[in-house]
This record gives C-alpha cells, structure tokens and sequence, in this order.
C-alpha cells in the first residue's frame, strides 16, 4: 500500500480511504442491481414461475438469468429519456439523484468487518472511521433525506398521480421515522453510545446477547417500520398500480427509471445492514470471541443478504395495507410499541441490568 | 330482514399480525424451496418455444384438406362449408373432371380454387361440421404466422398439404385427373 501511495503521490491514509470508498459504494451499487434480479426470479419461485432466464450472455450463456441485468442497464442507458413538457425540468433531472445517493450514503458509518492492526496502524473497515461523532444517527438522518427524492420526483412531474404517490409516501416515510428512532434510541440507551462499533462491540458474540433477543419488540418495531422507510411491500405508498398508475415515477423512463429502481434496491441494502448491525451483531460471528477478519466480513455479508432477502420475501408474501391501516398501524401501534420498548428497556437499566 | 353475516373470531395470536406473518411466510418460503431443487423443465410452466404443450384431442387448429389414397382431394366442392363459414373466410371455385374413378365414389365435381383466408378464420369448426364428406379437418397445428397478409390466404395446394409432413405423405401439386371445361348445356 506504501508503493501504491508513492506511486500515486499521496499518503498511504488516503489510497485506504478512497479504496474503501470505492469498494464499497461499487459493492453496495453492484449488490442493488444483483438484487432486482434476486426479487425476480425470487419472486418467480415464490410463486411457482421461472422468471427472466431468456437473456444470454454473448448470446450464448443463459447464467441463469443473470444475464438479464446487463441487458436491462444497456437498454435503459439507450432508451430516449423523455422529460414531460409541463415538468419542472430541473427537479426532475434532480430528483433520482436525490433518491439514490441518500440510499447510497446510509451504508457509509456500517463497519461491513472487524477493524485490524497492520505494521502498526488501525484499518476500520468502515467509510467513516469510528468515533466520528455522527454515528448510527448519520444513516437515520440521511435515511430521511430519501423523502426529499420521491417527494421531488413526484412533484417535479407535474402528474396528479406522481403527486397522490409522492405524498403518500411522504407522509408515510416521516410518521414511520419516529417509530425508528424510538426503537433505536432504546439500542442506544442499552450499548451506551451510538457509535455503530460501541452498538456491535455491546452486542458481543453470543447470539442470545444480540440485540434481537434482548430487544425482540424493538426489532420488530425497527424491521418493520425499515419496509415503510424503503417503500417496499407492503407499505409501497409511493406506487400503486391499481390506485396511481406508476405512483412517484410514472413520468420517469429510461435511465432515470433505472436509478429510481437503484435507489429503492439502495435503500433496502442499507436497511438491511441497519438491521444487522443494530440487532445481529454486525460482523460479529456466532460464538467466536476473536474472529479473523475475512470472516467477520463473510459474517456480515451473510447476515445483511439474509435481510435483503427478507425484504423480498416478505414483499411477495404479504398483500398491500390500505393508507389508513398503514397510518393507523403506524401511529398507533408501532409508535406506542417502540414507545413502551424504550420505557421497559429505561427501567429495566434503573434496576441496575 | 337481513343476512346475518358471521365473521371469522381471530384469536389473540392472529391479532398480533406477526404470527400470521410467519404463517404466510412459511408458505411462500415452502414453494421457494421447492421450485429452487425443481428443475426448469418440470415446473408449471411451459417454456413455449423450447417445450409445447400436449394439443388436447377435438382441438381445432390449422385446416387439412383430406385427400383420397390416390392424391385426389375428398372435397366436392359443394359449397356447404362455405355457407356454413360464420366469418366467411372460405372462398371455393368448383370445376368438372372427367373419368369416374370408382375409388373416388364416382365424383365428378371437385374445387378449382378453394382458399380461406386464415387471418378472417376464427377456428369454430364449423366448416368441419357441416361437410358431408369429411373432407375439411380442422387439427392440431396452431403455429400459423407469416410476415404479410398475402401468405396468409392459403390455397387449395396449401390446404391440401397443410399436415403432410407430419403426416409422411407426399406434397401435393396437382389432382391425379385433369379437369374438363366447363360444359354448356344449350337449352
């Protein structure tokens, strides 16, 4: 890494810095578009389909399918990208950039493995070293920028329906966000400090100390509240086939529909590894106190795709709420839910646990 | 008076919307599992151009024009299936021909011209109902596509020889028995 910084003219802090950058927005880009071909052929098996698997590579290899990303991205990129002649052209262009790079950002502070020590200095495998002081609040503030994209590309579109979809999801996006904060307030509250390391190293490696088991209420409030927060089944208010047309981007085509797309699969990458690194431990792996690093790294793969499956396999199970079951459900459930969470989990702590 | 409508009691562990969950889950989970160590080939679906579907017997597909052991067409040219034709796809010119061939059943009268526009042709069957020689089938190809309207008005020779591949017989070009002008009768 030396030679490769002397070559490059900086310092050896830098070429870490932009090599993790790099590695891991390109994995975390590469793993959202794997995904929406996961959710198709996922969601074919679920319901006794087969799924895209005509696209062959070079014409030649069908790769299960695989093969149907590229041919996806190619067509997307060459498609005319039109923009409606009553639209507020600017926002428009601007808002599947405001969608997908808050979904992007999200994943910056998630330590995807343990940090190590080489010839001396401490690498932390996350973009963000800890101890920055933003912490796990960064990725749930950014998370609710995500509002600012649909909100945009529904407006921007000058479309009634985009419109309906976009404030839906809007509203469904904020009055879910409180659900989130309280569940993970009370995660805080217990690791004593929202720095992701401090939550995963309070976490430990036994999976009964995982925050899960001991906050079986506030992972569901947390996980469940995460589907509103991506706008995905069964809380997808920004859309609506039967309702609202295409929802928030109806009047989308072309590439900008495809990150549109990106920003949602994004979104629900970042989620997922919210999810398992305030509640499975991160890259802890079970029952090893020290583990290699590579492994903690497969760890924390593992159990981030687990969600990222859970996501899909929940979107093909579960029917649509209604926008009043969804706001009833939100505010009068999860949020007493997560409320009474973070109360039991304060007593408990003054009882001395 | 009014239908009284009784609902579903849920239990407690309904009402709490998680276990259903997990319910619905393991279902969907379920058919995941077992479509994923299910080979491609032997799911529900029928990969249409790579695999075909078993045509179901009495099914109406492309019309076949039966013809007699020694190449001559069965049909006699009377005009029934035509008439009988709802969407009036079939059009038939009828001529003469001379010898009375006994295995023919002493005919006498055949189609000059006997075309049906296959893209008018709504496959009821109806011609194959109403001829009384059995010389129209209605059978199993259902593959019938072309690149302009002109191909799809099949002819005489195309009808005749719709199934013939299949079938192992001879492409047919002409009838065994010229045909003989059309006689005037002075009255």
């Amino acid at each position: 890494m030396d030679k490769l910084a002397s070559l490059l003219h900086t310092t050896p802090a830098i070429v870490w810095m932009v090599g993790k950058v790099v590695v891991v927005f390109l994995s975390v880009f590469l793993l959202a578009s794997v995904w929406t071909w996961v959710e198709r052929r996922g969601s074919a098996m679920i319901q006794d389909r087969i799924g895209p698997n005509r696209a062959l590579l070079f014409g030649r290899w069908p790769i299960l399918g695989l093969s149907q990303l590229l041919a996806d991205g190619i067509k997307f990129f060459f498609k005319e990208d039109l923009v409606p002649e009553a639209a507020n052209k600017g926002l428009f262009w601007l808002a599947p950039f405001l969608a997908f790079v808050p979904a992007l950002m999200g994943f910056a502070v998630i330590p995807v493995g343990k940090s190590f020590i080489c010839d001396g200095v401490t690498y932390h495998l996350s973009v963000l070293d800890p101890g920055n002081g933003m912490g796990l609040l960064y990725p749930l503030a950014i998370g609710g920028l995500a509002v600012y994209g649909v909100l945009l590309a529904a407006w921007s579109s000058n479309n009634k329906w985009s419109i309906l979809g976009g404030m839906r999801a809007s509203a469904t996006m904020v009055s879910y966000e409180i659900g989130i904060s309280m569940a993970v307030v009370a995660v805080f509250m217990v690791s004593g400090g929202y720095d992701p390391a401090e939550v995963i190293k309070a976490q430990g490696h036994l999976p009964w100390t995982w925050y899960v088991a001991r906050q079986p209420l506030g992972f569901l409030v947390f996980f469940t509240c995460m589907f509103a927060e991506t706008n995905r089944l069964p809380f997808d208010f920004a859309e609506g086939e039967s309702e609202i047309v295409a929802g928030f981007n109806t009047e989308y085509g072309s590439m900008k529909f495809s990150l549109l797309a990106l920003a949602e699969y994004s979104h629900l990458m970042t989620a997922s590894a919210l999810v398992a690194t305030l509640y499975f431990g991160g890259w802890q792996v079970p029952f090893m106190a020290d583990p290699p690093v590579l492994l903690s790294v497969a760890s924390f793969l593992v159990k981030m795709l687990f969600f990222a499956w859970v996501f899909v396999w929940v979107r093909w199970t579960l029917p649509r709420f209604r926008y009043d079951q969804l706001m009833h459900l939100g505010w009068k459930i999860l949020l007493p839910l997560s409320m009474a969470n973070l109360v039991f989990h304060a007593w408990r702590m003054s009882q001395g646990h | 008076m009014g239908v009284i409508v009784k609902k579903v009691e849920l239990t407690w562990l309904d009402r709490t919307y998680v276990w259903p969950v997990l319910q619905g889950m393991s279902i969907t989970f379920g058919h995941f599992i077992r479509n994923l160590f299910t080979p491609t080939a032997k799911r529900y679906t029928v990969q249409y151009p790579d695999m075909k579907r078993e045509i179901p017997a009495g099914y109406r597909g492309l019309h076949e024009l039966k013809r007699f052991e020694d190449g001559a067409i069965k049909c006699v040219a009377c005009f029934m299936c035509q008439e009988a034709c709802p969407a009036r796809c079939i059009s038939i010119e009828a001529e003469e021909f001379s010898d009375l061939n006994l295995s023919q059943g002493f005919q006498e009268k055949r189609p000059a011209k006997f075309s049906i526009d296959m893209l008018r042709c709504i496959y009821c069957g109806m011609c194959e109902e109403a001829c009384p020689k059995d010389a129209i089938w209605l059978r199993k190809e259902y593959e019938v596509a072309a690149y302009d309207r002109l191909s799809m008005q099949f002819g005489k020779w195309n009808l005749m020889n719709t199934y013939a591949e299949a079938d192992g017989k001879e492409q047919l070009t002409q009838d065994p028995t010229p045909s003989v002008p059309r006689r005037t009768i002075a009255m």
